[in-house]
């Protein structure tokens, strides 16, 4: 009995914070003005992922306008997010 | 002694103008403070204003030479020697020549008319005249003061001092004036009465002292100069003697016009007018002789330097006090040879001794007399010694301030501040912290300590180191105050205060309200150690769960509800792993090493088991929103996903906790509380439609399945459970309506194969009124949107599953709670293309087809 809720709480490392985040909808900031806000199917030690159900959303600034930033917004089922790139992980709110 | 019937020490006796003759030698001993002693106008003889500078013309036809004649060479010369000299050495050298102007050219007029004088005298006034311009053009020169500066310089005051040595003034050191007078002695004999006559030996120390002064001030300005310098002391020593003939009023003025001399700018004066004026004052007697041949003799002039260099070896020259007694000694030799010697120097004059004058004169005190590195290691003594003076004075101004009463009593209060130290600051009262303050005492002492009131006592710090002192309360112990006592009293004092601080109550530690931890006091004797953390019950929230805090373990936080899913996950993982390595069942009992294993196994797979049911959470308690903690898991999408294989890994009895759990909490699901049937178009968004879905897909397949193995009183049970439960909101969502519709069709299922007990059947038919009862009012609204929207199988599936099982009584009250919705259907199907029309009528036909009735029937 005394064992079994060890493993429940511990957080060894950050990537177990990571973990959590599976199945679940998770923003990732990545290089060069991108996001990637969707499912987090499967990630790795160098936090390389893999996303489900995928907006991409580029920021770009516009030169012409005064306007700071357009969005260039496309969806994918899958996407990969190689782990270079990735600057952030955030958990989404709870999505219902 | 006195010889003028005044204080020597304050006047120089031997200025002129004081109605008495001129002492030739005074100038020797007095050139310090002549310039400000004597009155210029007092002391002018008024010769020359008998002069105009128009005369210097009559130079030229009194010697002959005239004044270009003799600058020629001259400034071949001054070419020649001007690339050694430095410009500042010639500005110094233009103030000499001018001060040396005025007597020059009463010299050169006065020349034929100038009575014999000894050749001492004049060299003493040329001394003095030298000494006088050196003093006038020094002050100039000096700099902002330091307050160091005389240790610097020679000691100006000490001219007086040593004024003895020439004779002259002081009292102590009568002059030896009465000696008789070598044969050697040129000393006149016509001296004044009541002047000193000098004798031959005073001249000679005079002129020993002089030629020091030279090399002594002067480390080489000019090295390029120097031996410039020292042949030119030869010379000078030489035709020094030579100015035998220079009249004693001459050289009056000469010594008397130092301050005059800067207030006339050289510049304007011809430089053979300066050059002209040793030559005059020397040859002046044969000037009318001599005067031709200087011209054609300056090329001698060079050549003329080595006779006299031979004379004076090279060595010699060097140390000046050696040199003037040689060349006290070869003045007489020089004397026959002044034709020789007389167009030289001109030459060097103007090198050599305009730029040593101001040197040499600088010096006229006994310094003078020692040599270099004496005087030197001298000044530096006087300097070191008067610095350590002026720091011991400085230190010892405030001496005998504190008596050594005070010096105890600050002791003491040192003492107690040490001690006061390492007690508990924290009992320190401002008025305390104020009188135990060391320099509050000191300021307190010095300003005299009052006390408002006399009478009133004095503080505990006063009683406490004060009453001992006898001086301050005259107490009994005046006796014994001594300073042999001082150091028992001291002891005594210490131990006072050290008693004094054990009985101080120990509260080393403050413990601020709401703080972590404690915070601990420091003294001297236990550092402050770093933060005492109480590790009491706040600490054991963050050390991993265990059963005897089942519900606290975990926060209801959606961090710990994801933990615990990942922790089924993982352990899910590792059951399935440890299942596919389930040992052979044993056979039999022959093998206990299988049996153990198999035990081994076994328990393994119970600890994984626990570990899942744990995290499960099934037992925690509902947070403070009233959500089960095991329910919030299955509002994860992955949280139900779990569930097939969680009931795959869990025995029945878990199974049926689960489901009991679910049923118990069916109102609180998310996919049935959040997502009421509509009673508009609206429908539910695409997340929760998501979510109902894979419930539906995930735990409700599961709880099928489950429900599919129980026995009918387990089935009343949770129906009874349900009717607990809001039914209108259960049966008003998708997975509710499922949820009834399959614990229905499971009684129904159980009835029709004829299982469970009379007993049993009865209660379900209680429990089944019941919730007839409970859901009636509920029927209406429980199909999602309009007849339009369709997508309501799941209501006539549940009709359906009602109408089976109830009774002829509850078929017609549940007809005719839907038979609006019934007829819509009928009627809509009618304009529905075929296909969908038969699809709608079908569905509608289960629940007809359950209470006996067909769609067909009513058309």
């Amino acid at each position: 009995m005394a064992d079994v809720g060890d493993e429940g709480s511990a957080v060894s490392e950050p990537l177990d914070l990571v973990r959590l985040l599976i199945d679940e909808v998770v923003c990732v900031k990545l290089r060069g003005d991108r996001e990637l806000k969707g499912r987090l199917h499967a990630y790795d030690s160098h936090c390389n992922l893999v996303l489900g159900d995928v907006e991409e959303t580029i920021y770009v600034v516009d030169d012409e306008d005064d306007d700071d930033e357009i969005k260039a917004n496309r969806e994918q089922e899958i996407r990969d997010a190689v782990c270079d790139s990735v600057v952030l992980i955030s958990p989404q709110s709870r999505p219902h | 002694m006195s010889f003028f019937g005044f204080d020597t020490a304050r006047h120089n006796p031997a200025a002129t103008g004081f109605s008495q003759t001129h002492n030739p030698f005074a100038g020797l001993s007095n050139e310090a403070n002549e310039g400000e002693a004597l009155d210029f106008e007092e002391t002018y003889d008024g010769l020359g204003d008998q002069l105009d500078e128009t005369d210097d013309a009559f130079n030229d036809d009194t010697f002959g030479g005239g004044s270009g004649v003799v600058s020629k060479p001259v400034g071949q010369d001054f070419d020649f020697f001007g690339q050694t000299a430095k410009v500042a050495n010639a500005i110094e050298e233009e103030a000499v020549r001018f001060s040396r102007q005025l007597p020059a050219i009463k010299v050169a007029q006065s020349a034929t008319q100038s009575a014999t004088r000894s050749a001492v005298q004049s060299f003493a006034n040329t001394s003095a005249a030298g000494s006088s311009y050196g003093y006038a053009s020094q002050p100039a020169s000096q700099p902002a003061r330091s307050g160091y500066e005389k240790y610097s310089q020679e000691p100006v005051g000490e001219l007086q001092v040593d004024a003895a040595l020439w004779g002259v003034a002081p009292k102590k050191h009568p002059p030896p004036a009465a000696a008789p007078a070598p044969a050697q002695a040129t000393a006149p004999a016509s001296a004044p009465a009541g002047r000193k006559i000098l004798s031959l030996e005073e001249v000679e120390a005079q002129m020993r002292a002089q030629a020091k002064k030279p090399a002594a001030p002067s480390p080489a300005p000019q090295p390029q100069v120097q031996p410039q310098v020292q042949q030119q002391v030869q010379y000078d020593q030489g035709y020094q003697y030579l100015q035998h003939a220079q009249p004693q009023n001459v050289a009056h003025p000469d010594h008397s016009r130092p301050r005059e001399a800067p207030q006339h700018p050289g510049q304007g004066h011809p430089v053979p007018v300066t050059i002209l004026q040793r030559p005059q004052s020397r040859h002046t007697p044969t000037a009318q002789s001599s005067a031709q041949p200087v011209p054609h003799q300056q090329p001698i002039a060079h050549q003329r330097q080595q006779p006299s260099a031979t004379i004076q070896p090279t060595q010699i020259l060097q140390n000046p006090s050696r040199l003037s007694g040689d060349a006290a000694k070869i003045g007489i030799p020089l004397h026959p040879t002044p034709p020789m010697s007389h167009p030289t120097h001109p030459v060097h004059r103007q090198q050599g001794s305009f730029s040593r004058h101001p040197h040499m004169i600088i010096h006229p005190s006994q310094l003078g007399q020692l040599s270099e590195e004496d005087k030197a290691a001298y000044l530096d003594q006087e300097a070191k010694r008067a610095k350590r003076n002026h720091k011991i004075f400085q230190m010892s101004r405030d001496n005998g301030i504190m008596t050594p009463q005070d010096k105890n009593f600050i002791t003491r209060i040192q003492l107690q501040q040490l001690v006061a130290a390492t007690g508990n600051p924290n009992e320190h009262s401002t008025d305390e912290s104020i009188s135990e303050d060391f320099y509050y005492q000191v300021h307190n002492q010095i300003q005299g300590g009052q006390r408002s009131h006399p009478s009133q006592p004095l503080n505990n710090f006063a009683q406490t180191y004060l009453f001992q002192t006898g001086s301050r309360q005259g107490g009994m112990r005046r006796h014994n105050r001594g300073p042999e006592n001082h150091m028992q009293r001291m002891e005594q004092q210490v131990q006072r205060a050290v008693e004094a601080a054990k009985n101080k109550p120990k509260n080393k530690q403050l413990v601020i309200e709401g703080s972590l931890g404690k915070i601990s006091f420091s003294n001297a004797k236990t550092p402050k150690p770093l933060l005492n953390i109480k590790r009491g019950d706040s600490a054991e929230v963050h050390r991993p769960g265990s059963a005897h805090r089942p519900v606290h373990v975990h926060g209801t936080d959606k961090k710990s509800e994801l933990r615990s899913i990942e922790t089924v996950y993982s352990t899910l993982m590792k059951m399935e792993d440890h299942e596919r390595h389930m040992p052979p069942a044993p056979i039999g009992d022959a093998d206990p090493e299988a049996i153990q294993r198999m035990n081994d196994w076994a328990s393994e797979a119970q600890a994984l088991n626990h570990k899942l049911w744990m995290a499960l959470r099934v037992h925690d308690r509902p947070d403070s929103n009233g959500v089960h903690p095991f329910i919030a898991l299955l509002s994860y999408n992955k949280g139900k996903r779990a569930m097939q294989r969680i009931f795959r890994h869990s025995t029945q009895e878990q199974r049926t906790t689960i489901l009991t759990l679910i049923v118990v909490n069916l109102d609180n699901l998310d996919v049935v509380r959040n997502a009421q049937v509509a009673t508009g178009d609206m429908q539910l968004n695409a997340a929760m439609r998501e979510n109902v879905e894979l419930f539906s897909a995930t735990v409700m397949a599961t709880l099928f399945t489950f429900m599919n193995e129980l026995e009918l009183d387990l089935v009343a049970g949770v129906l009874g459970l349900i009717c607990t439960r809001n039914v209108d909101i259960i049966a008003k969502s998708r997975i509710g309506a499922s949820m009834l519709t399959m614990i229905l069709s499971r009684a129904e299922i159980l009835k029709h194969s004829a299982r469970g007990s009379e007993q049993a059947w009865r209660s379900w038919d209680a429990t089944y009124t019941q919730f007839f009862n409970l859901l009636e009012p509920t029927l209406p609204y429980v199909f999602p949107g309009t007849v339009n929207t369709g997508d309501d199988v799941y209501v006539w599936q549940l009709l359906a599953a009602i109408g089976i099982g109830a009774s002829p009584e509850q078929q017609s009250r549940l007809v005719l709670a839907v038979k609006d919705r019934v007829m819509d259907t009928v009627a809509l199907s009618k304009t529905l293309p075929q296909d969908l029309a038969a699809q709608r009528l079908q569905n509608v036909n289960l629940f007809m087809r359950s209470i006996g009735l067909d769609v067909d029937l009513l058309d």
